[in-house]
C-alpha cells in the first residue's frame, strides 16, 4: 500500500466540512446527531482541533450530498457563494438555493480541473458601467449598443447567447432547473463571473435571461443576482437589466429598419408583422411588441390589445413562417449536460488518468450515464494524437 | 488476469463497483450472469450510495440493485477495520492518487475479503496494479466473456447482453479484451458502439 504524504491539514478539512455543512443547510446540532457526537465535537472538527474519523466523515459526506474524497482531495476547490445569495431579498425559496448550490459546485469543478491540468481561463471582461443618475432605460439602451459594438456583433439577431457570454470569459452553465428559476449571476474575485441558465425554458426566454444576467455583469458585477419567474423589476438595477436585454437582442436601429421594411405602404400593425419581427430577432412575441412600444413604433397598450382580441397563436405563426427551420430547437439541448469547454477539460483529465469516472461524475453533478456520454470518444481522440495535429503550446 | 482463468477458484467473493452494476443492469439479465458463476457477489454501501445519488434522469440502477439484494443474488457489505486503511489511502490525498468513495470501497472490501474487485475504471485498475498488485481486478467485459456466462446466456442471449451493456450503459472495455469482444458481437455491430475505441469501430 502506498502511503499518501499529501494529506490536508485538519484545519483545512474542518473548513471544508463547515462549507459542505452550510451548503447542505445542516446545523451543527443536526450534524452532531447524525454521527452521534456532541455539538462541541463538530465545532472542534470544523476548527481543526480534532481530526474527523473515517466513519464519521463517510456519514457526514453522505448527508451533505458529497463524498469523503471530495472533502479530502487535495485539489478540491472550496468556494462558498451560497451565503451571498441568501442575503438577497427574493432568495428564500429552495429552488433558488438549489440552483445556487449547483452553480457553486459547477464553478468549483471547472476551477479544480483547470488547476489539475494547469490551464488558466482567459478573461475578456468589458469595463464595468455602474448605473448613473437619470433614466436607467436610456443608459441600458446605450450600454447595450456599445457592448454590441465592442463585441463586433453588427446589427443582426443573436440567436445563441452562450458563445457570446463565453467569449467575454464568463463561466456559463446550462442545466434544467426548477421552472421558477430563470438564471443566476455571481462574481467572485478568484473565479470571475459565472452564470447558470435554465435549459428548460423556451429559447426566447432563455436568451432574455442570459442577457439579463449579462446586464448585471455590466452594471453591478459584484452583486449576485437570481432571476425568477415572477420577478418584479422594482430596483434600478433590475429595471436596467430588464431594459438591457431587449435593447441588446433587438437593437433600436435594426428594429426600426426591419419594421420600416415590412410595414411599408401598410396602414395597421398586424399579427403577421409581429410574427415576422419576433422571428427575425429571436424574441418572444410579447417581447418584440413591448420593444416596439418602447421605441414608439407601436402605441402603448398594443400587446394588451392583441391579447384581448384573441392573442397570437402558434398556428398563426406557422401559417406566416411556413415550414422554416424550427429555431425553437434549443441550442442548450444540443450542447449536452456540460458546457463544451468543461467537457473537454473533464475528458482530458480522464484521459491522463488524473480523475476517475466516479470522481468526475461527482465533481460535475452528473450520473454515471451522463458522465459516460461526456467521456465517449475520448479514446477516439487518443488515436488521433499525431505529431501533425499537435497543438503549439 | 485473463477471462479464461480468473474464476478457477469459486471461493473469492466478487465485489462489484457501481460501474459494473450499471453495466450488468443494462444487459437485462444481471441475475442470470451472476448465477452463472459459483462465487458469492457483494456490493459496498458506498457503491450503492453512488447509484442512489444518480437516480435522476430515469436511470434506476439503484432500484435494480435493490432487487438483486432482496433476491439475495448480491450481498450489501461495508468495509471493515482492515479494509478501512486501504479505503482511507484511496480517498485521502491528491486527485492523481485517489478515487471516489464507491470505487475506493470496492477495492478496500475486495482486499479485506481476499476477493476479486470488479472494476471498469482504468485509473482504479492502474492504482490497484501499483498499490495492491496481488488483488485480482476484473472488468465487466472480462466477466461477460467468461465461458460460464456465455453458456448460461446461450449464443444469442450472450450477444444481446454484450450489445446492451455497450449501447445502453456505454460500457468501457479494457484494450486487452476489445478484439475478443468485437469477435463476439461482430464488426458491423461494433460500429454502433460509441464507447468502443475508434480502431474497433472502424474495422468495417
Amino acid at each position: 500500500m502506498t502511503e499518501n504524504s499529501d494529506k490536508l491539514p485538519d484545519t483545512e478539512v474542518g473548513e471544508r466540512l463547515r462549507i459542505a455543512r452550510e451548503t447542505a443547510k445542516f446545523t451543527q446540532s443536526a450534524a452532531a446527531e447524525a454521527i452521534d457526537v456532541a455539538r462541541t465535537t463538530i465545532v472542534a472538527i470544523e476548527k481543526g482541533q480534532r481530526r474527523i474519523r473515517m466513519d464519521e466523515l463517510q456519514k457526514l459526506a453522505t448527508i451533505y450530498g458529497t463524498s469523503a474524497n471530495a472533502i479530502l482531495r487535495q485539489e478540491a476547490v472550496h468556494l462558498d457563494m451560497v451565503p451571498r445569495f441568501r442575503k438577497l431579498p427574493q432568495s428564500g425559496g429552495d429552488a433558488i438555493e438549489n440552483a445556487v448550490r449547483l452553480l457553486n459546485d459547477l464553478v468549483r469543478a471547472e476551477v479544480e480541473l483547470e488547476n489539475a491540468l494547469g490551464v488558466k481561463r482567459i478573461r475578456n471582461f468589458p469595463p464595468e458601467r455602474p448605473i448613473l443618475p437619470g433614466d436607467v432605460r436610456a443608459q441600458a439602451e446605450q450600454d447595450a449598443q456599445e457592448l454590441r459594438d465592442w463585441l463586433g456583433l453588427g446589427p443582426g439577431a443573436v440567436l445563441d447567447i452562450v458563445p457570446i457570454l463565453e467569449q467575454l470569459g464568463i463561466r456559463v452553465y446550462v442545466r434544467r432547473l426548477d421552472g421558477k428559476v430563470s438564471g443566476l449571476f455571481a462574481y467572485d474575485d478568484a473565479v470571475g463571473a459565472c452564470i447558470l441558465l435554465n435549459a428548460s425554458h423556451p429559447p426566447e426566454r432563455f436568451r432574455q435571461t442570459g442577457i439579463h444576467e449579462l446586464a448585471h455583469f455590466i452594471s453591478a458585477r459584484r452583486q449576485p443576482e437570481a432571476l425568477t419567474e415572477d420577478e418584479k423589476f422594482s430596483s434600478r438595477e433590475e429595471r436596467y437589466a430588464g431594459a438591457f436585454a431587449p435593447a441588446f437582442l433587438a437593437p433600436a436601429r435594426a428594429v426600426r429598419q426591419r419594421f420600416a421594411e415590412i410595414t411599408a405602404g401598410q396602414s395597421h400593425l398586424t399579427r403577421r408583422h409581429i410574427i415576422l419581427l419576433a422571428h427575425d430577432f429571436g424574441l418572444a412575441r410579447e417581447a418584440i411588441v413591448r420593444r416596439l412600444e418602447d421605441l414608439s413604433l407601436a402605441k402603448s397598450g398594443t400587446w394588451d390589445w392583441f391579447q384581448k382580441n384573441g392573442g397570437i397563436t402558434n398556428e398563426q405563426a406557422r401559417q406566416v413562417l411556413g415550414e422554416l427551420p424550427d429555431r425553437s430547437l434549443h441550442a442548450a439541448d444540443a450542447r449536452g449536460p456540460v458546457p463544451p469547454r468543461l467537457a473537454l477539460l473533464a475528458r482530458e483529465a480522464w484521459k491522463r488518468g488524473f480523475y476517475s469516472e466516479g470522481q468526475l461524475a461527482r465533481l460535475l453533478h452528473l450520473d454515471r450515464h451522463e458522465m459516460r456520454e461526456v467521456l465517449d470518444g475520448a479514446e477516439l481522440e487518443e488515436s488521433e494524437e499525431n505529431e501533425l495535429v499537435k497543438l503549439p503550446h | 488476469m485473463s477471462s479464461s482463468n480468473f474464476l478457477i477458484n469459486p471461493h473469492p467473493v466478487l465485489v462489484a463497483d457501481a460501474s459494473v452494476v450499471i453495466n450488468l443492469n443494462a444487459t437485462g439479465c444481471a441475475r442470470a450472469i451472476m448465477a452463472a458463476l459459483p462465487n458469492r457477489w457483494a456490493v459496498t454501501a458506498n457503491a450503492r450510495a453512488e447509484l442512489i445519488q444518480g437516480m435522476r434522469n430515469g436511470h434506476n440502477d439503484a432500484g435494480a440493485l435493490q432487487g438483486l439484494i432482496d433476491a439475495r443474488a448480491i450481498d450489501l457489505v461495508t468495509v471493515g477495520e482492515m479494509g478501512g486503511r486501504v479505503y482511507e489511502s484511496l480517498i485521502d490525498g491528491s486527485a492523481l492518487r485517489t478515487l471516489d468513495d464507491g470505487e475506493a470501497a470496492t477495492i478496500a472490501y475486495a482486499y479485506e475479503a481476499d476477493g476479486i474487485a470488479l472494476i471498469d475504471e482504468r485509473k482504479a485498475m492502474s492504482l490497484c496494479a501499483s498499490s495492491f498488485p496481488k488483488l485480482p481486478v476484473v472488468s465487466t467485459a472480462e466477466l461477460l466473456l467468461h465461458e460460464a456466462v456465455i453458456q448460461a446466456l446461450g449464443p444469442e442471449g450472450h450477444i444481446k447482453a454484450v450489445m446492451a451493456a455497450l449501447q445502453k450503459a456505454r460500457m468501457r472495455v479494457p484494450p486487452a479484451h476489445i478484439a475478443r469482444l468485437v469477435t463476439v458481437i461482430g464488426e458491423d455491430a461494433a460500429v454502433s458502439c460509441m464507447s468502443l475505441p475508434r480502431a474497433a469501430r472502424a474495422a468495417v
